[in-house]
């Protein structure tokens, strides 16, 4: 026994050298981590679209049509940069991506109106930017709605009416919004809260295998084994303890970071939440051995791991629901370990679930680990015979 | 005379370039992983996000239904409410604990509940009623379905109940109308009709597979150089001298014919084949691919200078993809990208390739009003191209000096009749970058 812990203590403390004398081991995981953290962070600091712009075609040119597009610039989420008479001038700054929608005031707007003849608005806004065009989408509707309103509101004024019994006439129907667990809408909490320990976790994947792979290209597996007294577990426990150590401090972190620092709501457990990170961190070590173990060539176990890595992004389902995907590819997105991560995350952090709830996918994330025995044979193999190309 | 021994010179020298054109195009073709990279990525990824944005819109979310009002209005709302093609009411539960219950466990993703007064307050005529949603916010398309769909349903509700108000007032029935309905609007959504995350996000995807790929692979192909102890910016099967604009035009010359071959496939073919948007001009989006594909190359000879070993490169650059798919305000709009990051963001070919072909692919713009993006995109690659022939002249230069300096050792070594020292030297003999780092 006594043996053992002595052999993966020379395992570690030659890892530990291996790690110090190539800058990629530290500068991947931790330099990396904290870019793209710093980026995420920082990129989306207002949380929600705002000050998106648009135009206004305005054929009507009058008293009216000029309060509309006041209207419009007062509200904060949009940005009227063009006020034009031309529709095809708007079209055209619309396919340069300068403005988002376009809202045609039609001639004639202002005594139409007066003659109760019901002049028509029109709204026109882009799908191809997904959030810009909504947001414009959103804004016109409500000015239309208001400049009807404000059209009931002088009637009903004239007609001698307080002003709060006529906001109920104009608007007897209110929708009571509750955006559950993000009531602000703030993107920064929605992406980053996947997209984090989804880098991380694919850092920890490609390092695993790179940890690995270099041994077999650089013919200095035997070493490795020697150093291990010929045991394979002892082996890779020496090996991967110190990149484990590194990424669990790091899910610690990014997980401090959001829930305590940044202040991001968890309605559930925090413990089980964190638990729930780092068994995905070392699920995607545990795909890593897969990899590395099925193609025992670093650069092919790399390309495969960075194709692999990057669709679990998208088959998660955080951004793109799993229920529009093609049937196939759903049952695909299991093979994810990020998928399991994310939605452990929705049943702690969004919905507070029961402490069950979360169990079937912290279960699917410790089945990560069965494949990455059952290559062991073969890798052990590869270490031992060096049997596969260099290159 | 003269004239024609420089023709017949640079003749020889562009002979070179070709020479190495052919080598760079049997490397890619001897490497597996490069070949992984540069044809299975480009090739089956557009498939495998096709199939996951397959829907293209979420439908039938399902919604559970606490209704404490269980009134005509409120189920006259419900039915109307169903035939929306977001949603679908799973569930009817008699309290909010009972719905809270599905939400939790995923079974619905929305709530929607009507107070006990929802029937009375619209029959007053000066009560407001309400109408709570309550979204699961763990995707946000599913917000976006279940509120754009009751919003819809409301504004038309409102219309009959504020004329019927109305009337009560006692005005008449054409004045109420024309008060209500004063002024009404259309709605049209351009170039995505059917308004799908696929047909939004699959071209900016295309543009990033053709990137992405195209980055790695050359930095794994200069990693490999830099591995293989030869010099990037000599003459394959040299051994010594440097010529930087032989072999950077060479090797650009076969990512070029690669790539611009799989960039017609991908931007030009592909959005018809997934019948995503495509109402650009064809001969545009082939046009606009030059400078794309030209500058994505040049930039990453320049960061593959850099790589000192092939799989280096692909541990550090992969979290690149989602970074500058963010930077470029795709999903995350343009106007909301933080300055700081806006500046980094122009160096990058994705923003100005990806918002380019999505003005000429999905907006129907022609090159002319996309001459930003296309101007920005020959800038980059002059830019790009400049830089990486500077650097592959300074590393030759010093290469050279340095190996004259072993030169003039090795001499002197012969003079003292001792062999060692020259082999110290070259064993010492550090890899190039190191000195520019």
């Amino acid at each position: 026994m006594k043996e053992i812990f002595l052999h993966i203590w020379y395992v570690l403390q030659r890892e530990l050298k291996r790690m110090v004398s190539r800058p990629l081991y530290l500068t991947a995981s931790i330099g990396v981590f904290l870019f793209c953290m710093f980026f995420f962070m920082t990129l989306m600091e207002k949380g929600a679209a705002e000050k998106m712009p648009m135009a206004v075609v305005d054929l009507d040119q009058t008293s009216i049509s000029r309060r509309v597009c006041h209207e419009m610039q007062a509200t904060p989420s949009v940005d009227l940069i063009l006020i034009t008479n031309s529709y095809s001038e708007a079209r055209e700054a619309m396919q340069q991506g300068y403005i988002y929608g376009i809202l045609v005031i039609p001639q004639g707007f202002y005594s139409n109106l007066a003659s109760l003849k019901r002049p028509r608005l029109d709204c026109y806004y882009t799908n191809a930017y997904t959030v810009g065009g909504t947001t414009v989408y959103k804004q016109m509707l409500l000015v239309a709605n208001l400049a009807s309103g404000a059209f009931q509101r002088e009637v009903l004024r004239k007609k001698g009416m307080p002003d709060d019994i006529i906001m109920n006439r104009i608007q007897p129907i209110a929708i009571d919004m509750h955006m559950l667990a993000n009531p602000w809408g703030n993107y920064t909490i929605y992406l980053v809260s996947t997209i984090m320990p989804g880098i991380l976790g694919l850092i920890a994947m490609m390092l695993t295998i790179f940890a690995i792979g270099f041994e077999l290209k650089s013919q200095t597996s035997h070493e490795w084994l020697r150093a291990a007294g010929g045991d394979y577990t002892v082996a890779m426990i020496g090996k991967l303890l110190p990149y484990t150590v590194i990424y669990l401090v790091l899910g610690i972190v990014c997980h401090l970071l959001f829930y305590n620092i940044a202040g991001f709501p968890v309605n559930g457990s925090h413990e089980r939440l964190l638990f729930g990170m780092l068994l995905f961190i070392m699920a995607m070590e545990a795909m890593g051995i897969v990899l590395i173990g099925l193609l025992p060539t670093l650069r092919d176990a790399l390309s495969i791991g960075a194709l692999y890595g990057m669709l679990g992004f998208s088959l998660s389902g955080f951004t793109y629901p799993n229920m529009g995907m093609m049937p196939a590819v759903r049952a695909l997105s299991n093979l994810e370990p990020l998928r399991h991560y994310y939605l452990i995350y929705v049943d702690e952090a969004l919905m507070g679930a029961p402490s069950t709830a979360a169990l079937p996918d912290a279960l699917a994330l410790v089945a990560f680990f069965i494949p990455a025995l059952c290559v062991a044979p073969r890798l052990h193999r590869a270490l031992v015979y060096q049997n596969y190309p260099l290159k | 005379m003269n004239i024609t021994r420089h023709l017949y010179h640079f003749w020889l020298q562009f002979k070179e370039s070709g020479q190495v054109f052919w080598h760079e195009l049997y490397t890619i073709f001897r490497d597996p992983g490069v070949c992984v990279i540069f044809f299975v990525g480009t090739l089956a990824y557009p498939f495998l996000y096709k199939a996951m944005y397959w829907n293209e819109q979420i439908t039938n979310i399902p919604v559970a239904v606490v209704d404490l009002s269980n009134s005509p209005e409120s189920r006259a709302f419900l039915h109307q409410w169903s035939a929306a093609p977001e949603v679908r009411l799973t569930h009817t539960c008699s309290c909010m604990a009972e719905a809270e219950q599905l939400l939790r466990n995923q079974k619905v993703h929305g709530i929607i509940y009507f107070p006990h007064d929802f029937a009375s307050q619209l029959a007053d005529p000066l009560g407001k009623a309400t109408v709570s949603l309550f979204c699961d916010m763990s995707s946000f398309l599913y917000m976006k379905g279940i509120a754009l769909s009751c919003n819809q349903l409301v504004m038309e509700k409102m219309k009959n109940i504020q004329i019927d108000r109305y009337e009560y007032m006692g005005l008449g029935k054409e004045m109420a109308w024309a008060l209500v309905q004063e002024a009404p609007y259309t709605e049209t959504a351009l170039f995505a009709p059917t308004g799908g995350y696929g047909s939004f996000l699959i071209p900016a995807v295309l543009v990033m597979i053709l990137h992405q790929t195209l980055f790695f692979g050359i930095c794994m192909l200069a990693g490999t150089v830099r591995e293989e102890r030869t010099e990037i910016y000599r003459i394959p099967g040299r051994k010594r001298g440097y010529s930087a604009l032989r072999t950077i035009f060479g090797r650009a010359a076969a990512y070029f014919l690669l790539y611009y071959a799989l960039a017609a496939i991908l931007l030009g073919f592909l959005p018809w084949l997934f019948d995503l948007p495509h109402i650009g001009a064809i001969g545009d989006i082939l046009r606009f691919n030059v400078p794309f594909i030209l500058s994505v190359i040049f930039m990453s000879i320049c960061v593959g200078f850099f790589i000192r070993n092939r799989e280096s490169g692909l541990v550090l650059l992969f979290s690149t993809s989602l970074i500058f798919l963010f930077v470029a305000g795709i999903s995350w709009p343009k106007e909301m990208v933080p300055e700081g990051w806006k500046y980094f963001s122009y160096i990058i070919p994705y923003t100005w390739a990806a918002h380019g072909f999505i003005h000429i692919n999905s907006m129907g713009a022609s090159l002319w009003a996309t001459r930003h993006e296309y101007i920005a995109l020959w800038g980059l690659t002059g830019v790009y191209a400049v830089l990486a022939i500077i650097m592959f002249i300074v590393a030759g230069i010093r290469r050279e000096r340095k190996e004259s300096h072993l030169a003039a050792l090795e001499e002197a070594a012969h003079i003292g009749g001792s062999f060692d020292m020259v082999e110290y030297f070259e064993h010492s003999s550090q890899p190039i970058s190191e000195d520019l780092h």
